[in-house]
């Protein structure tokens, strides 16, 4: 033992050597070191969800700094790092994000670029947001103005999602979702977006409401034109469906005398309450014009043309608005087709039995109230009526032999006097028109089928 | 610790070899040495330095370099402790065959 501590004070020289790969030693390993322990602490944050992280390594003390998105993730970071093997110290510059309240969300979207900024909790919602808003802009940009911030509601993710999808069904406007309240302002895309765009918000995770919805869609337009040289009516614009567009058909083929149809109707939802029979009710205005035009913008009807003479275009526009369904409003310019050269009674009679061939005048079942559907086809008879001034006219009303005669003949009197009154109305004088009933004495086929029977039920125009 | 050794095992291997040659040497070697007041000395320095290096007072790079000498040191006490014995078994083993 005594030997031991003899040596043990002999050791001293190799102390010089020692000190200098020491020297070596530390000049050498700090930077591999360093590095290596900045991997393994990288290595451990891997699944930790952390903003802006960032790890300096000094000798085998590490400075850390990141912003945690909850006080346990903080933590369990910190933690993380001090269990990396080798790590001496570390020094905690972690933070929490700031918390939003109201917690603040929105999406623009303008004609160029779809914006998203406020609030969002996590970066990977954050980016998840984003590729969704790529997905939904068609070409447009995409800017990401948001920030992390902690206080989202429940879901928010999933809420957020479902609005950005709504931007994409937005022209231009806003969402704005503070706390669970969502708003949103701007102009559709196009027509049953908005719709569309409510019924997603149906959708809205639990505890999410809609504060204001404001969103305006594209004008519901009909548009239809009445061309007397091409004989043609041509249809443009929305139905909500196809029984209105089958409904609105059938009235044109009522009120429109042989008329080409050109239908270029689609459907679409996102009509204004009240459509099919404002469009009915208008077009029976159009079919009393010799040219017109009939435009439906939302509740707006406008309709323009030429009225067959002047008494025929005060009763189109006095009969349009108040008839309108409530809300609507009505715009008619109606004018007078100039008069047309007078014609001898033989040329008079020819376009009577020509016009009546094409359309038939139609009443009410049983009784003598014209029908309005054949208002157009009486407009063009008077008209003619109007040209030839020296003819007297008979307006001669027939029934089918069905039921009794009797009653068949009073009946085709009073319907023969309902147009007689009505041709009255319209400017002609009293004592060029006279109603007579015939009944069912004067049949044009024999009343052997239903159809014949219809022919029979008719008013003739007769010059005298 | 752990860390230290197997990250710079070579450094340490010089440490040792430096320690072992410098332990066979000090068997035979005809000088006095350190006074047993200078190892004293010695011993309480090494003791204040690994008291600083467990406090972990001196920061970063330095605080690494202090470890890394300490454990260096270690090693070649080690080291030294065992060259001198082996040298003895040889010394005292060729003796008795004389």
């Amino acid at each position: 033992m005594n030997d031991f501590s003899i040596w043990v004070r002999k050791w001293w020289p190799g102390v010089l050597p020692l000190a200098l790969i020491w020297a070596a030693a530390v000049w050498i390993t700090t930077v591999p070191v360093e590095q290596d322990l900045a991997a393994g602490a990288t290595a451990a944050l891997k699944d930790t969800v952390l903003d802006k992280t960032q790890i300096e390594m000094s000798g085998r003390d590490v400075r850390f700094a990141a912003d945690a998105f909850s006080e346990e993730g903080r933590h369990s970071a910190v933690a993380q790092v001090e269990s990396v093997s080798g790590v001496r110290l570390v020094h905690d510059e972690t933070r929490l994000i700031p918390e939003a309240k109201p917690f603040v969300w929105s999406a623009e979207r303008d004609v160029v670029r779809i914006t998203l900024s406020g609030s969002a909790p996590l970066p990977a919602i954050k980016s998840r947001l984003m590729d969704a808003a790529r997905a939904i802009s068609g070409g447009a940009e995409a800017a990401d103005h948001m920030m992390l911030s902690r206080g989202a509601p429940p879901r928010f993710d999933a809420a957020a999602l479902l609005l950005v999808d709504q931007v994409g069904k937005l022209k231009e406007g806003k969402i704005v979702l503070t706390d669970t309240a969502v708003s949103l302002t701007g102009m559709a895309r196009e027509l049953g977006s908005r719709e569309a765009i409510a019924a997603a918000l149906k959708n809205l995770p639990d505890g999410y409401t809609v504060a204001d919805n404001a969103i305006a869609a594209p004008p519901y337009i009909f548009r239809a034109n009445n061309d007397p040289v091409a004989q043609t009516l041509t249809l443009n614009g929305y139905v909500p469906d196809n029984s209105a567009h089958a409904t609105i058909i059938a009235a044109v083929g009522r009120k429109f005398l042989s008329e080409k149809v050109v239908d270029n109707l689609k459907a679409s939802v996102g009509a204004p309450q009240g459509f099919a029979a404002a469009v009915i009710l208008a077009l029976g205005g159009l079919s009393r014009l010799s040219t017109g035009s009939l435009t439906i913008s939302d509740r707006d009807v406008k309709l323009s043309g030429d009225a067959l003479y002047p008494v025929a275009a005060e009763q189109i526009q006095a009969d349009l608005a108040p008839n309108l369904p409530q809300g609507w409003k009505a715009n008619a310019e109606i004018s007078v087709k100039p008069v047309a050269s007078p014609v001898d009674p033989t040329v008079c009679q020819q376009l009577f039995a020509e016009m009546l061939s094409r359309g038939k005048i139609k009443f009410e079942s049983g009784r003598a109230t014209i029908d309005a559907d054949s208002m157009g086809l009486l407009d063009r008879l008077i008209e003619t009526a109007l040209r030839c001034p020296t003819a007297n006219l008979e307006i001669a009303g027939h029934t089918d032999s069905d039921g009794d005669a009797a009653a068949n003949l009073a009946l085709s009197a009073r319907r023969a006097q309902s147009v007689v009154d009505y041709l009255v109305k319209a400017g002609l004088p009293k004592e060029r028109v006279v109603a007579k009933g015939y009944g069912a004495a004067k049949p044009v086929v024999a009343n052997d089928t239903e159809e014949n029977k219809a022919k029979n039920r008719r008013i003739d125009f007769v010059v005298r | 610790m752990i860390y230290l050794a197997m990250f710079n095992w070579a450094w340490l291997l010089g440490a040792a070899v430096i320690g072992l040659g410098m332990g066979w040497i000090a068997v035979v070697r005809r000088s006095e040495g350190l006074s047993p007041i200078a190892l004293r000395r010695i011993i309480i320095a090494v003791v204040a330095l690994a008291g600083v290096s467990l406090s972990r007072v001196l920061p970063g790079r330095f605080g690494y370099g202090l470890d890394l000498g300490l454990v260096m040191f270690a090693v070649y006490l080690l080291g030294c402790a065992l060259g001198s014995w082996l040298r003895y078994q040889v010394i005292s083993r060729s003796a008795s065959a004389n």
